[in-house]
């Protein structure tokens, strides 16, 4: 054996000094600021790309404009993460003074405690009403007899198309708008033609391993059908299979490698429509600062509607108080200062794609001038949200089965009748589960 | 001369033998003393170890929420549910089928590169480097270097097939690749320690069996074959059980290349057991299926444990 | 008398080494045979291979976003090289709370886990209590459990102490190192009792002994010890991404994983991170090389 101390003397002092520094350093570890004039209020979203840069610039102006409060905003990754992290601070009794949720998801969390019900009386004083709120949009941030979110926005999924790839095809009318489109055949043949003129594809739709994508587009055209998936407690989904099979059958035909490109993956398919490569995108609305970023001439409409009844799909961007163990009143009055004056700015939302809630905003006229949103401002009047129950929701369990079960479909040309039965196979299995934020069932409602 | 005898003696059997205190009262102090120095640790021990492993049982048969609610009793219902839940399979399948996809090339790439390095080749500092150097960074830093790579519009991996004049893949994105994408990345990642253990039991081969082999006429070829590596099996064995016990536990590269969101193909059962208790909220639940998989690791680490003491039998 | 003593039982307990790297097997052989350079030019090229995606990674952290963005496979950006991922990173402030959380709770899980471990296994080695044996036993069969499996009922107990959230949320359930137990104890066996037997004639008690003799003794083991703990420690991810949701608490790889940009994938900017991230390992590589390849080779320490 060599000599007991094996470390050569190098390699102590390094040891040592590391030791000694992070002693002192312990000393001035990060602990809370200690009570000043003005409260930081934790925010927590999942707006990031495009929306991120537009949440920030709305942050900052709400944040100088007064000095009562500052907002600390913490951006975490879209979809499961965020839910899980956030799910886990409520339960851990330290979550953030306030945080955005996608108002599909508030069913499934309200019943398990995790929010804390909005002061209805406290928010109109504030100016936020049911008066200043779309009905439907108003009626979601429900749960019960209670109200867990108030909606920024609706966002829904729709149609962007390049304007002098579409011109060249001829498929634009008089005013420079998408020509109508009522079946499915005249939407092909629509796309089609545009194949001609488009360097890429006609359309570029981005699905691969993206269960919420798929599911975007299919639910927006089973509801054009005039049809809702109903999915109720203890019983079995309600389901449309051949509403179902077409609808799905139809984005089958999308992909044929002709049309659209047969795998395209989210992050592909904006950069073939960015790049100006393709004809059309569906895609949400909140990609439009991308495309005008890219300084690419577009216009944006609503998804034709190939089935008969106009329908949006959408989810909304709504603002929930997470349950706090002990929360201080004071923090909380700012928290519901902060929501009202984001709603009252939320023009600036506008700007991003995202179609505001608050009413005094879209029904200004500086919002009638906004284009392309005015283009496509009508579908808040069509906009059908993911059926109500726990599991479902903007990245929940419930879109990434759908996705599992009809990848196959898209991607390889599966049976889509097979497809449907093994989506519906899953979801009913999920209903049968009891949701495990509220396993007995305590909660009132 | 017989005290150092004596002392030698002890240190070559490993015996455990305890020198007997004899003074009076002894037998107590070395008892209370014995507890002082075992109390910290074994009250870590318990609170953290012991009582979670009994509170996750209890937790099992529960149908409690990460919420708070919930807590009734359910007798065996969770893991009946989870012996019949085909996605519980599916992620023991998944685990399974990468526990087979990564030792194979983890233990053969290992082989070549303690083989080579063990030539003593020059820059022997640089191949340590090369090889072990992953092993260090965390599997953050991994998964994010290889999403990068593996990213289909602008990733390393699709420059190189573009320029090979074939189709770009969509490695993470498409479920028939995915797998094997993070498989590659877990290569990488962790062949340095293999390399290491294999480059250490050859270096303890005595030189002394290659000159008397060369002096026989038989080349470095023969000389590895006949030589080297029959007396790697124990190194083998062991490589292959601690490859085989790591990768069933897989979770952090592929739940972090995926984004924290699994696709059939990827989800590892660990990966299942965190979505049904962290995204799903079913502790109860969560906790079955850990016990499922708890007593499947039990099983391997008990055969381990066989498989080297038959092993230590051969060899005395 | 003492020391020729000491020289031979020292020699007794020498352990394998890892011995440098041999000469050619063949004497006399030529040292740049055919062979050999066939051999040279595949182990350069598979070191090569291995060292890409991380030079990757660093190119693409001194590229400007639209070119890490542009597809472009050059080592060198269009635009030249900069430190602006760099700066931007650094600027805002996240990465330096999240290595400052690592460190700190890296080191505090180092020093009490060696020190909990050392007690412990001193007493296996050295103490006679009843349920000696028993215990042990139990200690040792306890290495067979996944953490994983662990995850759900600690994270209750954190919950249940209000420990979600906090630095000894994070450290407290890494102390428990039943190997590190293990491993120490065989080393102190392994130390010649008569060292011991002599302080303990001249009165001295267990406590004195442990610290003024053994632990001298075991300096060689105990740095393995404290630096698998560490690196442990650093790289764990699983359980501070469970127990941390305040992001100015968390470290540094749950950090990196977590909070995103609010600019959406920069990918400069992420290989920036990672880089950084990396650094620490690295360097900690650079200095400590010797002990952790003679601690992977000798004794399996990392193996889980």
């Amino acid at each position: 054996m060599t000599p007991p101390l094996d470390l050569s003397r190098r390699q102590f002092l390094a040891a040592a000094s590391l030791a000694a520094g992070t002693a002192l350093l312990a000393g001035c570890a990060p602990g809370a600021v200690p009570g000043s004039a003005t409260q930081t209020l934790q925010f927590w979203h999942l707006l990031s790309g495009g929306d991120g840069v537009t949440m920030s610039s709305m942050l900052d102006k709400v944040n100088s404009a007064q000095s009562a409060f500052r907002i600390r905003p913490t951006v975490l990754a879209w979809g499961t993460p965020y839910y899980t992290k956030l799910a886990m601070a409520g339960a851990g009794g330290r979550a953030p003074d306030v945080a955005i949720m996608h108002a599909t998801r508030t069913v499934g969390w309200a019943p398990g405690g995790l929010l804390d019900p909005w002061d209805l009386d406290r928010l109109a004083e504030l100016g936020v009403d049911d008066s200043t709120f779309p009905t439907p949009i108003w009626e979601k941030g429900f749960v019960g007899e209670n109200m867990y979110s108030v909606a920024l926005d609706a966002h829904p999924f729709v149609l962007m198309f390049n304007t002098d790839v579409c011109d060249a095809a001829g498929v634009l009318d008089s005013d420079g708008r998408l020509q109508e489109t009522n079946s499915p055949e005249e939407f092909l043949d629509q796309l089609r033609t545009v194949s001609g003129t488009a360097s890429g594809h006609a359309l570029s739709y981005g699905y691969l391993g993206d269960g919420a994508q798929m599911w975007r587009l299919f639910y927006g055209l089973y509801a054009q059908h005039g049809l809702a998936i109903e999915l109720p407690v203890g019983g079995t989904a309600v389901i449309d299979k051949d509403a179902a099979v077409e609808s799905l059958t139809f984005m089958q035909t999308l992909l044929d490698g002709e049309i659209a490109a047969a795998q395209n993956d989210y992050g592909s398919a904006i950069a073939e429509f960015a790049t100006g490569k393709s004809g059309m995108l569906m895609t949400g609305v909140w990609e439009l600062r991308t495309m005008q970023a890219a300084e690419l001439p577009f216009d944006a409409t609503m998804i034709p509607t190939l089935y008969g009844t106009p329908a949006v799909y959408a989810d909304s961007h709504s603002f929930v108080l997470p349950h706090q163990t002990n929360a201080d009143p004071a923090r909380r009055d700012l928290t519901y200062r902060f929501v009202a004056d984001m709603l009252k700015g939320s023009f600036d939302w506008a700007e991003a794609g995202h179609i505001p809630a608050y009413l005094p905003v879209t029904e200004s006229p500086e919002y009638a001038d906004l284009i392309p949103q005015a283009h496509y401002a009508e579908a808040a009047q069509h906009v059908v949200y993911d059926p109500t129950a726990w599991f479902t929701g903007s990245g929940s369990n419930f879109q990434g089965e759908f996705g599992a079960a009809v990848q196959g479909v898209l991607l390889s040309g599966d049976d889509p009748a097979a497809a449907i039965d093994r989506f519906e196979e899953r979801v009913n299995t999920l209903l049968r589960q009891p949701n495990p934020a509220d396993p007995e069932g305590t909660f009132g409602s | 001369m017989t005290a150092a005898t004596d002392s030698t003696r002890t240190i070559v059997t490993g015996s455990k033998a305890i020198p007997r205190d004899r003074r009076p009262g002894s037998r107590n102090r070395e008892q209370l003393v014995s507890w002082a120095f075992l109390a910290p640790f074994l009250i870590a021990f318990a609170l953290f170890l012991v009582w979670p492993i009994i509170h996750g049982i209890i937790l099992s048969f529960t149908d409690q929420s990460l919420t708070g609610a919930g807590g009734a009793f359910v007798g065996f219902a969770n893991y009946a549910e989870a012996l019949s839940d085909p996605k519980m399979w599916q992620s023991m399948g998944n685990t399974v089928w990468f526990t087979l996809l990564s030792t194979v090339p983890l233990v053969l790439i290992a082989l070549v590169m303690a083989a080579l390095v063990d030539r003593g080749l020059p820059g022997q500092w640089l191949w340590r480097l090369s090889f072990f150097m992953p092993y260090l960074l965390a599997s953050t830093v991994i998964s994010q270097i290889w999403v990068w790579i593996f990213n289909p519009q602008v990733g390393a991996a699709n420059n190189i097939l573009k320029a090979l004049g074939l189709e770009p893949i969509a490695w993470l994105q498409n479920p028939d690749t995915n797998m094997l994408s993070i498989v590659i990345a877990t290569v990488w990642w962790t062949v340095g320690f293999n390399f290491l253990l294999y480059l250490a039991a050859m270096q303890n081969i005595p030189p002394q069996q290659y000159e008397a082999a060369s002096l026989d006429g038989a080349g470095p070829w023969r000389q590895f074959w006949s030589i080297t590596l029959p007396q790697l099996g124990p190194a083998t064995v062991l490589i292959l059980i601690l490859q085989i016990l790591a990768s069933l536990k897989l979770f952090d590269q592929a739940y972090q290349m995926l984004g924290g969101v699994a696709s059939d193909t990827t989800r590892s059962i660990v990966q299942y057991i965190y979505e049904a208790g962290f995204v799903s909220y079913r502790f109860g639940y969560s906790a079955a299926i850990s016990y499922v998989f708890f007593a499947l690791i039990v099983i391997i680490g008990v055969a381990q444990a066989l498989i080297m003491r038959g092993k230590k039998e051969q060899q005395l | 008398m003492m020391s020729s003593a000491t020289l031979t039982r020292t020699e007794t307990i020498t352990t394998a080494k890892a011995r440098g790297p041999r000469r050619s097997h063949v004497p006399g052989q030529k040292p740049f045979g055919p062979l050999r350079v066939v051999a040279f030019i595949v182990l350069a090229l598979m070191a090569i291979g291995w060292l890409l995606p991380f030079l990757w990674a660093v190119a693409t952290a001194f590229k400007t976003e639209t070119d890490a963005a542009s597809g472009d496979p050059g080592w060198i950006g269009a635009s030249g090289p900069t430190i602006e991922a760099f700066t931007a990173i650094l600027s805002q402030g996240n990465v330096y709370t999240w290595a400052l959380n690592s460190l700190l709770t890296s080191v505090a899980i180092t020093l009490i886990t060696l020190t909990i471990s050392a007690l412990a296994a001193y007493a296996f080695s050295r103490l006679d209590f009843t349920g000696r044996k028993w215990l042990f036993v139990v200690i040792i069969a306890s290495i067979v459990v996944p953490p994983q499996v662990l995850i759900i009922p600690l994270f209750y107990e954190m919950l249940a102490f209000n420990l979600v959230d906090t630095y000894w949320g994070l450290i407290l359930p890494q102390v428990v190192a039943p190997a590190m137990v293990f491993i120490l104890k065989r080393f102190f066996d392994a130390i010649p009792i008569e060292l011991e037997d002599a302080a303990r004639v001249d009165g001295a008690g267990r406590l004195r002994i442990f610290w003024s003799i053994v632990l001298p003794l075991s300096r060689p083991i105990l740095a393995s010890v404290a630096i698998f703990v560490f690196i442990g420690a650093w790289n764990n991810f699983l359980w501070p991404f469970l127990v941390i949701n305040d992001t100015t608490l968390m470290t540094l790889p749950v950090g990196l994983q977590t909070v995103i940009s609010a600019y959406g994938v920069q990918y400069a900017q992420v290989m920036a991170q990672a880089v950084l991230a990396a650094l620490p390992l690295i360097v900690i590589f650079i200095i400590f090389q010797k002990q952790i390849v003679k601690g992977v080779a000798t004794s399996g320490f990392g193996g889980q």
